[in-house]
């Protein structure tokens, strides 16, 4: 009998004393199928990450012990371990298959549609010295409420503690700056 | 998943408890012939044997299509058995085929024989819709017991092998349709018998995953402690 013919037999033996219930015979058995699972699954699937891989083991053993009961001790130990762990193979790849694409999605998304405005990085201001000029021909009221509320990003509140002027009279104040500068700078281009 | 395999390992020895092997797949096969043939014979009786089943049980056309759908239902079954049990092969599911083939050539033989004798008149089909809730009356305690023997074995196939179970339970109960709905007509009984046998085989094999599938048979108090 050559070693794979006695390791046959052996891993047979153990099966059939873990079907009665031996968890010795067992925890002996799952340990020396582990490696052989691990290696086998690695050289098939071989793009998947190594926690994968060991999510899909783990997979294994637990249907092994789901049906172990349909392992028939006559015959031999290896094609039923095979089998099964073919079976687990084809039914996660969809599952692997779903989450790699999804992932390919995700990195597609940088461009959401195929118009250049909707993909610039950063949005243009135009020209900035246009636009300092612009802030500064605004009345002093309207100037300040766009420097504290628009370019140093204050809060309403913050602007009217600030500038001493109410929150009713700084939005007042943005909303004509912004038109005014608006019409300033179409008018420029 | 992300647990330790051998923190896994340890759950699974702790959770080996003696466990009654699967039968052989011909033990299976027999109990569930015994089990299908003692009901159609039940519903059989109850629903009056037709009466010219003695002249019948003599014409050699109507021993070979019931002959045939027996075979069907029996290498069905067997195939179906198979396909739980891991290292088999899958073309075991051809087994019902050669059976399956001899009952449509009888039953195209019959079609063309009447057409030849009868012309358009011998090629009309008459509504029977009888024959689906028969069918399904006489192969339900073969399909429930087809299916709670199946539930013991590995759900690898499971659209195939459901469906393998299907055409067993439909097959064994167009056979015993046949012992007491007189109709014979060939045409008939492909469309309305045979065709209902084959509507139910599909019908299972897609609710195949419902029915059988590993997350259902997967360790309960192995998946409870988070693995899986």
């Amino acid at each position: 009998m050559d070693d794979a013919e006695e390791r046959q037999v052996r891993l047979a033996g153990l099966m059939r004393a873990a079907q009665d219930g031996d968890k010795a015979a067992y925890r002996e058995l799952l340990r020396e199928i582990l490696p052989l699972l691990r290696r086998v699954l690695r050289a098939r699937l071989r793009f998947l990450q190594p926690a994968d891989i060991e999510d899909l083991v783990q997979d294994t053993l637990l249907s092994v012990h789901a049906v172990r009961a349909t392992y028939d001790p006559a015959r031999p130990f290896l094609p039923w371990l095979m089998a099964i762990a073919r079976n687990r193979v084809a039914d996660n790849a969809r599952r692997f298959g779903r989450r790699v694409v999804n992932e390919a999605a995700l990195k597609s998304w940088m461009v959401t549609f195929s118009a250049a405005e909707t993909n610039m990085i950063s949005e243009s201001y135009g020209d900035p010295e246009a636009m300092h000029a612009a802030i500064q021909g605004l009345p002093r009221g309207q100037r300040e409420a766009v420097e504290l509320v628009k370019l140093r990003e204050m809060s309403l509140r913050q602007a009217s503690e600030v500038s001493g002027m109410s929150v009713a009279a700084l939005k007042v104040s943005v909303h004509r700056a912004m038109k005014t500068l608006r019409g300033v700078m179409v008018k420029g281009k | 998943m992300n647990v330790d395999t051998n923190a896994v390992i340890q759950r699974l020895v702790d959770d080996c408890l003696p466990v009654r092997r699967l039968p052989p797949t011909w033990a299976l096969a027999l109990a569930w012939i015994a089990i299908a043939l003692a009901s159609v014979a039940i519903v059989v009786y109850f629903a009056s044997p037709r009466g010219d089943l003695a002249d019948k049980a003599g014409e050699l056309r109507f021993l070979i299509e019931q002959g045939a759908a027996l075979a069907t239902s029996v290498t069905a079954a067997i195939a179906a058995f198979m396909m739980v049990v891991p290292g088999h092969s899958r073309a075991v599911a051809a087994l019902p085929v050669p059976p399956l083939a001899v009952w449509l050539a009888s039953l195209g033989q019959g079609c063309t024989s009447n057409w030849l004798v009868h012309g358009a008149e011998g090629f009309s089909i008459e509504p029977d819709w009888i024959c689906f809730p028969a069918i399904v009356v006489v192969g339900a305690v073969p399909a429930l017991a087809m299916v709670l023997m199946l539930r013991r074995g590995a759900p690898l196939t499971p659209h195939l092998t459901m469906a393998l179970g299907g055409l067993a339970a439909a097959a064994i109960g167009n056979f015993g349709l046949r012992l007491f709905h007189p109709q014979d007509a060939s045409l008939m009984v492909l469309v309305w018998q045979f065709g209902t046998v084959a509507a139910l085989s599909v019908l299972a094999g897609s609710i195949g995953r419902q029915v059988f599938s590993w997350q259902q048979i997967m360790p309960a108090r192995v998946r409870a402690s988070g693995v899986g």
